[in-house]
Order: structure tokens, then C-alpha cells, then sequence
């Protein structure tokens, strides 16, 4: 077998985005039900859909931070 | 800009990937343009006085007059105006979020502006890829919640966070502790991170895509033909052009919510 070469950094990366990943696709997700079911209410849905990609996004963000300083 | 320095960089005859020597030499510009006294001004500095003048100006020309019947550019900047102080500041801090739109408008149109010259021609740099500048809008945000935190409800708005009613006993020094790190360290940090790393993101897409084009297209006398391959590259880095000006507008508008609803915390601590 080959030697294997790159940065761990990138890895550690990939894998804190997987979380982020699934939690967005739910939020959103659910967000869209919300407007379809009730679309008088989609501006309220769509501010907060914001505030939960913003606040799970965090953790990918988290990870690219540390894939810099690693 | 950056495209074009990049692009001479590489000589497309010997290697058709073509990458900065260092990714870092497409975010800093250390030589300095010109000096005022002891102050260097190097290209991010002259770009963010710029932004500033231009949030001055637009505001200004936007608002010189006060008519019934607003003119077609007061009309839209009375809608971003309306906007800030009705669907962000009071739509989450309350009736008294009035209070706080003047910051509001102004970190949103800075960023606004700030993202924009991502996408302006010549320019081509996004100002908030720098983690100088989030940061320090973040830590002023972080100021204000705080200060307000304290100002609104004097000692306890420390002593609720670090020592949660609502939890039982036995974890409420873990919670709280948790929610110590989480509210005075990690909020301003992911609030600057964010913008930064989309920005920073969007800037390198840009600088990838539309280089390889270019790079495809001047090697035409070397390998003929083939330079078509650049084609796809370049209609694909416009696609993410668009996709750019989403980007830049949603982060400024997220960067403010995020500071809205932080200075909501403070102001009506959970109950």
C-alpha cells in the first residue's frame, strides 16, 4: 500500500461537517412543511429556518476554524 | 483583480493546474498604497473607508429630502430602512428594538456593502474575508449585549446564566457552564467565523473557477483545441457569481438577526 499523504485537518473537516450537514437538511426540511402547511405564516417561518441554519452551522464553522489552525 | 494577477502568475505552457503559490496571497496586501503619518494604508484599509463613504452616501442621498411622494432611490432606501427597523429589530427584540436600529442599519449596510465588492468589477474583494473586520463588528455586538445584559438586569444576568433555575440540581454547574462558554465566548466567535468563512469560501470559488477559464483560454496557441475545456469553467464560475450575490446579501442579513436576537436575549432574559 501506498503511503498515504495529505492533512488530517481536512478529514477532522469533513467529519465536523456531517452533522451541520443532516441538522440543516432538517431544518429546513421541516421549515418548508411549515410554509406549505401554512403559507400565511411562511415570513415567520422563513426567519426563524434562518436562525436554526445559523445556529447549526456553527459547528461547521467550528471545524473550519480548527482545520486552519491544525 | 485577483483573477488576472493569478492568472500571469502561472505559465500555462508547463502546468495546465495552476494554484498561488500561498492561498493567504489572495486575502493580504501588505504593501502599502500610500501613508498618512504613521498610518499605512494598504488596500483593505482604503477599501473599508470606501465602504464607509458608500453606506454615507447612499444614506445620505437617500434621505437628504424627506418627500410625501419619495423618489424611485429614497423609495428603496426607505424599504431597507423599513426593513431593518420593522422585520429585524422590532420583529425580534420587541417594541423597543426601535432603539437599537441605528446599529442594526448600520452593521447591515456595511456588510451589505463589504460582501458586494466580492462581485464588483476591479475590485473583486470581499472585505470581510478579512478576519479583522468580523471580528471586530462581532466584539461590538458582544459589547452591546452585554453592557444591555447588565444595564437591564444588573448582577442577575450573570448569575442566571452561570446558575440556570430551570435545570435540576445535580447538573445545573455543568449547564451553566456550558451556557457560560456559549454565550460570552462562542457567540461572537461563530457570529465573526461565519461571515468570514463564507466569505472567504465564495471568494476562493470565484478566484478557482473563473482563473482556470481564463488560464484554459490564453494557452490556446499551446494546446490548441483543447483550451475549450475552459469553457465549462467559466460558465459554471459565473453560475456561482449569482450564487455569490445570494451569499453576500443572506450573510448580512443574517449577521444582523443573529446581533438582533443576542441583544433580545439580554433584553428580555428567559423566563
Amino acid at each position: 500500500m501506498e503511503e498515504i499523504k495529505g492533512a488530517i485537518a481536512l478529514i477532522g473537516y469533513g467529519l465536523a461537517a456531517i452533522g451541520p450537514g443532516i441538522g440543516i437538511g432538517i431544518v429546513v426540511g421541516n421549515a418548508i412543511q411549515a410554509m406549505a402547511r401554512q403559507p400565511e405564516a411562511a415570513g415567520m417561518a422563513r426567519t426563524t429556518m434562518f436562525l436554526g441554519i445559523a445556529f447549526t452551522e456553527a459547528l461547521a464553522l467550528i471545524g473550519f476554524v480548527l482545520f486552519f489552525i491544525a | 483583480m485577483d483573477v488576472l494577477i493569478l492568472a500571469t502568475e502561472c505559465d500555462p505552457a508547463e502546468e495546465i493546474i495552476c494554484a498561488p503559490g500561498n492561498v493567504i496571497e489572495l486575502f493580504e496586501f501588505k504593501q502599502a498604497l500610500f501613508s498618512i503619518g504613521p498610518f499605512d494604508f494598504t488596500r483593505t484599509v482604503v477599501l473599508t473607508f470606501l465602504a464607509m463613504f458608500i453606506v454615507l452616501a447612499l444614506l445620505y442621498f437617500g434621505f437628504r429630502r424627506v418627500r410625501v411622494v419619495p423618489s424611485k432611490f429614497g423609495l428603496a432606501m426607505e424599504s431597507v430602512v423599513t426593513f431593518v427597523r420593522d422585520d429585524v429589530a422590532k420583529g425580534t427584540i420587541g417594541p423597543e428594538g426601535s432603539r437599537y436600529t441605528p446599529y442594526l442599519l448600520s452593521i447591515f449596510m456595511f456588510i451589505l456593502v463589504a460582501n458586494l465588492f466580492e462581485l464588483t468589477p476591479l475590485i473583486n474583494f470581499p472585505l470581510t474575508s478579512r478576519m479583522a473586520i468580523p471580528l471586530m463588528l462581532a466584539v461590538t455586538t458582544w459589547l452591546i449585549f452585554v453592557v444591555v445584559g447588565f444595564y437591564k438586569n444588573g448582577f442577575r444576568y450573570l448569575f442566571d446564566i452561570v446558575w440556570p433555575k430551570s435545570v435540576p440540581i445535580a447538573l445545573r454547574w455543568l449547564v451553566g457552564l456550558i451556557e457560560f462558554v456559549s454565550v460570552f465566548l462562542l457567540r461572537p466567535l461563530t457570529l465573526a467565523v461565519r461571515l468570514f468563512a463564507n466569505l472567504v469560501a465564495g471568494h476562493l470559488m470565484l478566484t478557482l473557477l473563473l482563473a482556470s477559464g481564463w488560464v484554459f483560454f490564453a494557452a490556446v496557441g499551446d494546446i490548441g483545441i483543447r483550451s475549450v475545456i475552459g469553457l465549462p469553467w467559466f460558465v459554471f464560475g459565473l453560475g456561482i457569481f449569482v450564487f455569490e450575490f445570494v451569499v453576500a446579501v443572506l450573510q448580512a442579513y443574517i449577521f444582523t438577526l443573529l446581533s438582533a436576537v443576542y441583544i433580545q436575549t439580554s433584553v428580555h432574559p428567559e423566563h
